[in-house]
């Protein structure tokens, strides 16, 4: 086991090696980051070309890599224009373990990252929690009762959630919950944010802002999966293995939990595997529209900036992710599933 | 049965947790709406006593769909960073909501009457206040002057624009610790707009510019403790709001304890925001969102205007223009072709979006009085387009003209970003010009793409358009000098930074916008800008579509809210909550 871990570990290295090139280079399609600065009209042109020469933005394309990955503190930068590099580069390069500033703050990208990663694994795990309990909940309950009154209502309601478009659920939450449930003096949630300035980041206020942002999130993705696990449950329940269990007169609960719930439970978890690395990316549009500060929404904003070191940095940041938990994945599979053997 | 029990259980678990947090959510505004109550009972104290140390009440809370990137303002070119810099940072002047300059860290606006300018226009002399202290005490001086100067100007550093201070600014002078002397190279008419609207804290950045080198990573960009306003930053979580808390040194102490900006990125969002009355004030409004704001009547939509109008800028460049571009009687009829009328009463509020003429028309005083927008005329259009030459020969509906043996169609390649109003805007245009006969090729790039510069291939910079539409202004409000329409700004292989998308050269033109950099004087400054307004307006290189003010709400429990288009929180520190 430990042998095939670090097998993997060390294929990631080129694996990421080589994303890292392919997103350098694809990043280069995006715009300008010094077209307008953020401003409302273009900057103007020797502030740009001045701009362009003291960022390193004026190197070709490979340089700017070699840059961005082993830093430039062993060469000069033009800073005066008078065509002499004079002052030495500061940057280390991300083997070193800078990840380069921000274009738009100039603060250290890993910083800005950091900022951010708590507020978006806050909202994420706990909408994926959710997912997770009642996705699973809901589809054995239907699997259990297939085509009973739940189940079909169940079904119906799957569908409604299911091509519900997010933006659209998220607002219509806020206009009911925060907008008309204050107008009408009901007891209300707040309509953006992750917590009330004025009052300050205690638990209760992140629960307060949590609810909506979570049920928004949750919503769609249980109505997706609890149709998943409702049709993996009801083809392990038809299994010999399951209607042996039942002829030995085991109980129920222990036919259900004991022996067809970890069989059906292993293609859900290949699928939340695979979903755990993308929780860090957050949820972009859910966080745009209640405001909360997590990574979705500095990834789009700085995406509006052409802010290339952030992008690749929030960019590595995920496949990096991806890749250590498709490690962890096969593993729990192994565990979960005697049948398959790690070598 | 006992795993029944067990989920019940756990159910009223779980129903208690989400009452309490329910509950929670209705309970706590309460002590916010009585505080202000309590404490401004007690405002008018100070008033009836002698003055003692300032006491602050109350919190406004302000929305913004941008997150500002930097503080400093040398790193930063937001709108939405500078409207929050009369709180922290204020500007050797203020201009108030007409306007008008108002002195604050100078004892007096200098003029050539009070001998504050030259009579060459070339040497200013900044008379600073002796009482102005930053917040941690240290005393304003004319140093920090000097030093905002040379952090701008030192190669180490890398601010995003340097103007006006590479081009006109040969020396800033510490006379003594309250004088500043500025000369120019040149005379300069925009000093008054455009000189020290910051500067920075010497004792705070001169260290790290010391010990780093620069000051471009500096703690107090992202993070300024150390400010010269009416609030002090308290803090900024990134994505979520900054906070800003009243500053007792300041020359005039802020009436209110605490300003919150939150950061909402979502219109929609931050409409409910505002209805629920989460916000006091929310920015970046559009005009089809006034009616539903103000419909429970606590909240007032005001226009402010800051040199922004909507309007087409015309591709005249012959090398990447289509040929109709460069005959003025197209263009004219283009524009006669046009119902912009029809367009802003359908489409946006003509009250506050009334057709725009000029590109100075909501930059007092450079507007024009004489220029009228140009009429919708279809039949002058059809008749202008026919003695042209172009005749719908094919009788496509679209007409066309032999040009060197090839037929050539008057398809208009009309660009715009992707913004929904916008793009209503070019279909109703689109309709508007069949009846004329002039075909469109409607284009919508996303902002990034659309302002990208020539050697990214931005469309505007290769001027691959024949008319672009978007909201623009002059350099630096109030101020009305432009680049954009001059010849030695013409975009193009050799000039790739050039901000002259339009391809427009009119020597006569230039002439007059070289005399009205220099032109001190504004009543003769303000007759070179008409000039200026006939020449344009003649060639029909541009057109207003609509005038373009920003849009802000105001709660009705914030008062003394006086909005300036120059710095719309400029009397922030007048600002009170209702009880």
């Amino acid at each position: 086991m430990t042998n095939y871990i670090l097998r993997r570990l060390a294929q990631a290295i080129p694996q990421l090696f080589i994303i890292s090139i392919i997103l350098f280079v694809l990043m280069q399609a995006f715009g300008d980051p010094i077209s307008t600065l953020g401003g409302r009209v273009p900057a103007r042109p020797e502030d740009k070309a001045r701009l362009r020469r003291q960022l390193g933005l004026d190197q070709p394309t490979y340089m700017q890599y070699v840059t961005w990955l082993v830093g430039n503190d062993w060469q000069k930068i033009d800073m005066d224009g008078d065509g002499v590099p004079e002052t030495p580069g500061k940057r280390l390069g991300i083997l070193r373990g800078d990840w380069g500033n921000s274009l738009v703050t100039r603060k250290p990208v890993l910083e800005m990252i950091s900022e951010r990663v708590p507020n978006t694994l806050m909202l994420m795990v706990t909408a994926e929690v959710v997912i997770i309990i009642f996705s699973i909940a809901v589809g054995l309950y239907s699997a259990l009762r297939p085509y009973s009154l739940f189940d079909n209502l169940v079904t119906g309601l799957s569908f409604v959630g299911y091509s519900m478009p997010v933006f659209w659920l998220a607002l219509m939450l806020m206009y009911i919950f925060a907008v008309n449930f204050r107008r009408w003096g009901l007891p209300y949630l707040p309509t953006v944010g992750m917590y009330d300035p004025s009052v300050g980041k205690t638990p209760l206020e992140l629960i307060k802002h949590l609810v909506l942002p979570v049920t928004t999130l949750s919503v769609i993705s249980i109505a997706g999966y609890s149709r998943f696990v409702r049709s993996s449950v009801m083809e392990v329940l038809g299994q010999d293995y399951v209607r042996t269990a039942r002829a030995k007169g085991l109980k129920a609960f222990t036919v259900v939990f004991r022996h067809a719930l970890p069989n059906a439970a292993l293609p859900f978890i290949t699928i939340i595997g695979l979903d755990i690395p993308f929780l860090l990316g957050g949820a972009v549009v859910t966080e745009r529209i209640f405001a909360w500060p997590g990574m979705g929404r500095l990834f789009i904003d700085h995406t509006e900036r052409s802010d290339f070191p952030m992008l690749m940095g929030i960019l590595m940041l995920i496949a990096i992710t991806v890749v250590i938990f498709q490690i962890i994945t096969d593993v729990v599979y192994s565990l979960v599933d005697p049948r398959i053997r790690l070598k | 049965m006992k795993r029944n029990l067990n989920i019940l259980l756990s159910l009223a678990v779980l129903a208690s947790m989400v009452l309490a947090a329910c509950g929670g959510a209705a309970a706590t505004p309460a002590p916010a709406a009585t505080e202000p109550a309590a404490v401004v009972t007690d405002a008018p104290a100070p008033v009836a006593t002698e003055p003692p140390a300032p006491t602050f009440s109350g919190t406004a809370t302000i929305t913004f769909v941008q997150e500002p990137d930097n503080l400093n303002p040398m790193y930063t070119s937001m709108s939405f960073s500078g409207y929050l810099r009369p709180f922290y940072l204020k500007p050797s002047w203020d201009f108030d909501e007409n306007a008008q300059p108002v002195p604050v860290l100078v004892k007096e606006i200098p003029s050539a009457a009070n001998g504050g300018l030259s009579a060459d226009g070339k040497t200013i002399t900044l008379k600073l206040r002796d009482d102005v202290k930053w917040s941690d005490g240290e005393p304003l001086t004319a140093d920090d002057y000097v030093f905002t100067f040379d952090m701008i100007m030192s190669d180490k550093n890398t601010p995003l624009g340097r103007y006006p201070y590479d081009t006109y600014v040969e020396s800033v002078v510490a006379q003594d610790p309250t004088t500043v002397v500025i000369t120019l190279k040149d005379p300069f008419a925009a000093w008054f707009t455009s000189l020290f609207n910051w500067v920075l804290p010497k004792h705070v950045l001169q260290p790290v510019f010391d010990k780093d080198g620069t000051i471009d990573n500096a703690e107090w960009n992202r993070n300024p403790t150390v400010d010269l306003g009416p609030f002090v930053l308290d803090q900024w979580e990134t994505g979520s709001h900054l906070s800003f808390k009243a500053n007792p040194v300041w020359i005039n102490p802020p009436k209110l304890e605490q300003i919150f900006v939150r950061i909402v990125p979502d219109d929609a969002a931050q409409e409910a925001a505002i209805i629920a009355g989460d916000t006091d004030i929310g920015a970046f409004l559009s005009s089809d969102q006034i009616a539903k704001l103000e419909a429970g009547g606590k909240v007032k939509v005001v226009p402010l205007g800051s040199g922004y109008n909507e309007a087409w800028f015309l591709n005249v460049n012959k090398d990447t223009a289509r040929p109709f571009m460069l005959d003025v009687n197209v263009r004219k009829a283009i524009a006669l072709a046009t119902d912009r009328f029809t367009i802003v009463k359908d489409l946006l509020v003509e009250s506050i979006n009334p057709v725009s003429v000029t590109f100075w028309d909501t930059t007092p005083p450079y507007q024009t009085d004489t220029l009228q927008p140009y009429p919708y005329d279809p039949e002058q259009a059809k008749s202008l387009l026919d003695a042209a030459g172009w005749i719908d020969s094919d009788a496509d509906g679209i007409r066309d003209k032999t040009i060197d043996g090839k037929k050539v169609d008057l398809i208009v390649r009309y660009a715009t970003n992707q913004r929904e109003l916008r793009k209503n805007v070019q279909a109703v245009v689109e309709q508007q010009w069949k009846q004329v006969g002039i075909g469109a090729e409607l284009a919508n790039y996303s902002s990034d793409i659309f302002w990208n510069g020539y050697n990214d291939g931005g469309p505007q910079a290769l001027g691959t358009y024949d008319i672009a539409e978007f909201s623009s202004s002059a350099n630096a409000f109030p101020d009305p000098d432009t680049a954009g329409f001059t010849c030695d700004q013409i975009v193009n292989a050799d000039n790739p930074d050039g901000s002259n998308t339009q391809g427009y050269c009119n020597p006569k033109l230039d002439d007059l916008f070289k005399q009205q950099a220099v032109a001190v004087d504004p009543a003769a400054r303000k007759d070179l800008f008409t000039q200026i307004e006939q020449i344009m307006y003649d060639d029909y290189i541009y057109v207003g579509i609509w005038k373009d003010p920003d849009l802000w709400s105001i709660s009705s429990r914030l008062k003394n809210v006086k909005f300036s288009g120059v710095y719309p929180f400029w009397n922030a520190y007048e600002w009170e909550v209702a009880p």
